[in-house]
């Protein structure tokens, strides 16, 4: 009975797919930034329907954690961490931007001659980004800087000073290149299991102000009758 | 090591025998009894073997396999009834499932003989089997005093109804609409499972609940939580026969995990799933306690996220919204005024202990929405933000004329004007409407008061006033997967898998198809 690979990624679109190693069986592919929570059911579904595959025979479930914006990368690593519990497969965590970066040396091998800066919008005039030098031996990106969170601008000018010779490609991840990446750390034993989301940034949400009619120590409390017997 | 499962035969008398003196320290069968029983023509014994590889890994045949547990049925050919004679499992291989897979065997064994009914007597002090049998369906029927020799322990008689155990499904319901994630496991309308992870202290210093927290929390609670549901109700995720989400109305990014999940739950487990509707499952809980929702009912949902009110004709098919809050939520006002006193948050439990001693008389705080001429347009609204106010301006005018304010007064009075309002309104509904029923739902049923209140006037006007046990009340999955199993039994069509979380589901979809 054959194995399968279940990729997860919703940092951009929503995205699935089913690998058997690195050869992709099936794959659902919505490009749209939205309605996560409404297409993940299906494109799970019919990546199953598609490879001909029963959830028993998904022995690992890889997903992209981020970084990215929160709400829809938390229905992929939901719904992946869910599935592994239904198939009773192995999760792995795999963070989206050097998914990205494989799929970039992969397709076009002269990128792996320079290092290369892979971003992604994080709105608010800030990008997600990572800085890779090449492959390593087990050809897995090779990280040099990131991931982190800034304006392009200044870190396109700290980079500098360092790489001066680095390139830029914006990207956005894929489940086919999740799941290849997946299968080459679990061969060479460098995989992670936590799938806990990459935010990189603390939720928006401000401590209120001390309310001005508040009431100081000053204020006399009766005990409560449980208190005072 | 492996387990496999098999008809006991004579030979393994001796091996049964041995666990048979491990588990019933003074109380085991004799030999020749046990024997006897193996032998019998209306008996169906079984044992469980482990299978492990041997000392002697050279040799072809180095498998040991050993008896680990057995069980036995007697049913006798005439009868609709049959019994579960006993149950041991070698103490050294227990925590694995291995009484439950017995178990389940005997009870295939007693439907493929036509039982109706299976009875079995377990100990009192024994709360681990009981749970077993309470998760495969038995139902405590019986007690008998001191039954258990020479221990001095009673016995509990519990019964299976076979035919009726066909038709109750056991669903699996996730909660996470506001700050509390929730995993609840029913079989039909009997509460199996009701597991709560809240994020409320990170919400704490912000005063009220922050959506990214709230959505962040979900995402790290969902497993964990599973676990723990799934441990309490004794089953496996094998055993669940579909799936039921919270898909609103509430928080939209936290809905989406619940959504998220459930999904990839149901498609990985090939089984149904229910998208149903947070409010409604408020009021559908009721069946985990009586059975039933007895309709029509008037329902009041208020917690801090929601102040309804409800007519619910039919739980399945007729909900209508009679009213809600314009403002803020009832549980907010607790959580805004609780600030401006100087008390923690959630405001609810700290008012609530702060009132104790006051005199819910000393200030009269405005009820909103009350007036004749609002009464015409929003009967069966609320507002609770110019209450909310006026608790503000009252201190803020209290404290320039250098009166000395007792917190007390002021919470007890607040409180006092917030449960009057809410239960006037939910009261005149049932008057109105001659529906002799309240059921009140949502986190702030928690407030003694409330509750007080609720139940002298109901008296008064002969309404019928259900409040579900707390865990119930607040925020959780199993009223998910009640409402789920309701649609389930009902033979609704499961919902496709092209639903969406919406934050603002109105109350008259229970179901959402797609």
């Amino acid at each position: 009975m054959s194995s399968f690979l279940l990729a997860i990624d919703t940092t951009s679109g929503t995205s699935v797919a089913i690998l058997a190693g690195e050869t992709v069986v099936a794959e659902v592919h919505f490009e749209s930034g939205m309605k996560h929570a409404e297409l993940i059911g299906t494109a799970i579904a019919q990546v199953l329907e598609g490879a001909k595959a029963r959830p028993t025979q998904v022995i690992a479930v890889a997903v992209g954690r981020g970084p990215a914006l929160f709400t829809g990368l938390r229905v992929g690593i939901a719904a992946g961490i869910m599935f592994s519990e239904a198939s009773s497969a192995g999760l792995v965590g795999v963070v989206s931007h050097h998914a990205i970066a494989l799929q970039l040396y992969s397709e076009r091998p002269e990128l792996l001659e320079q290092p290369l800066l892979v971003t992604t919008d994080a709105r608010r005039g800030e990008i997600y980004w990572c800085l890779y030098g090449s492959l390593d031996a087990t050809g897995i990106p090779i990280v040099l800087r990131g991931p982190s969170v800034a304006k392009q601008s200044e870190i396109l000018e700290n980079l500098t000073d360092s790489y001066p010779d680095f390139k830029v490609e914006t990207g956005g991840a894929s489940a086919v290149w999740i799941g290849r990446l997946a299968q080459r750390q679990i061969l060479a034993g460098q995989h992670n299991t936590d799938v806990s989301a990459m935010y990189l940034r603390a939720p928006d949400a401000v401590e209120p102000k001390p309310n001005q009619y508040a009431l100081g120590g000053n204020i006399q409390v009766s005990p409560a009758p449980d208190e005072v017997s | 090591m492996t387990y496999s499962i098999r008809a006991a035969s004579k030979l393994d008398l001796a091996e049964i025998m041995r666990i048979e003196h491990l588990c019933f320290i003074g109380d085991a069968w004799s030999e020749a009894s046990m024997a006897d029983e193996l032998s019998e023509s209306h008996t169906s014994y079984f044992v469980v073997e482990s299978n492990s590889p041997g000392q002697n890994a050279d040799s072809e045949d180095s498998t040991l396999v050993r008896v680990v547990g057995y069980a036995g049925l007697s049913k006798h050919r005439m009868s609709v009834q049959g019994d579960i004679q006993t149950i041991a499992v070698d103490p050294a291989h227990r925590g694995q499932g291995l009484g439950r897979l017995l178990m389940q065997k005997l009870l295939e064994t007693a439907r493929n003989q036509n039982t109706e009914f299976v009875f079995l007597e377990v100990r009192a002090d024994n709360p681990v089997a009981q749970a077993l049998y309470r998760s495969l369906g038995f139902k405590v029927i019986d007690r008998r005093a001191r039954y258990y020799q020479p221990d001095d322990v009673d016995a509990l008689v519990m019964q299976l109804e076979v035919l009726a155990l066909q038709k109750q499904p056991i669903v699996l319901g996730i909660e996470s609409s506001c700050d509390e994630t929730g995993v609840g496991i029913v079989r039909g309308n009997e509460l199996l499972a009701n597991v709560i992870s809240s994020s409320m202290e990170l919400h704490a210093r912000f005063g009220g609940v922050v959506p990214e927290v709230a959505a962040r929390a979900h995402l790290e609670a969902l497993q964990p939580t599973l676990h723990k549901a799934l441990a309490e109700a004794g089953v496996s995720l094998s055993d669940i026969d579909a799936v039921a989400v919270a898909n609103g109305p509430g928080l939209a990014g936290a809905l989406m995990v619940g959504v998220g999940a459930a999904k990839a739950l149901a498609v990985g487990l090939g089984k149904p799933i229910y998208a149903v509707n947070h409010l409604v499952g408020h009021v559908g809980v009721d069946v985990l306690e009586h059975g039933q929702v007895e309709t029509p009912t008037i329902a009041l949902l208020v917690s801090g996220g929601h102040t309804s009110l409800l007519l619910v004709r039919d739980l399945l098919d007729d909900v209508e919204l009679l009213g809600e809050t314009i403002d803020d939520a009832a549980g907010e006002a607790f959580d805004k005024v609780a600030r401006v006193l100087g008390l923690r948050y959630p405001g609810g439990p700290e008012i609530d202990a702060a009132a104790t001693s006051g005199d819910p008389k000393a200030i009269r705080f405005p009820r909103g929405l009350s007036l004749p001429k609002d009464m015409e347009k929003h009967r069966y609204d609320f507002s609770f933000s110019g209450l909310k106010t006026a608790v503000a301006r009252w201190i803020e005018s209290a404290q320039a004329s250098g009166k000395e304010i007792d917190v007390a007064d002021v919470a007890a009075s607040f409180r006092e004007a917030v449960v009057d309002v809410l239960v006037t309104k939910a009261v005149a509904a049932c008057v109105d409407h001659g529906v002799p029923r309240l059921l009140l739902g949502g986190g702030v049923v928690a407030n003694k008061r409330l509750r007080e209140v609720a139940a002298e006037r109901c008296a008064k006007h002969g309404i019928e006033l259900r409040i579900p046990a707390f865990k119930l009340c607040t925020d959780n999955g199993a009223m998910i997967a009640a409402l789920g199993a309701q649609l389930f039994m009902a033979g609704r069509p499961a919902s496709q898998l092209s639903f969406g979380a919406d934050s603002t589901l109105p109350v008259t979809t229970v179901q959402t198809l797609a």
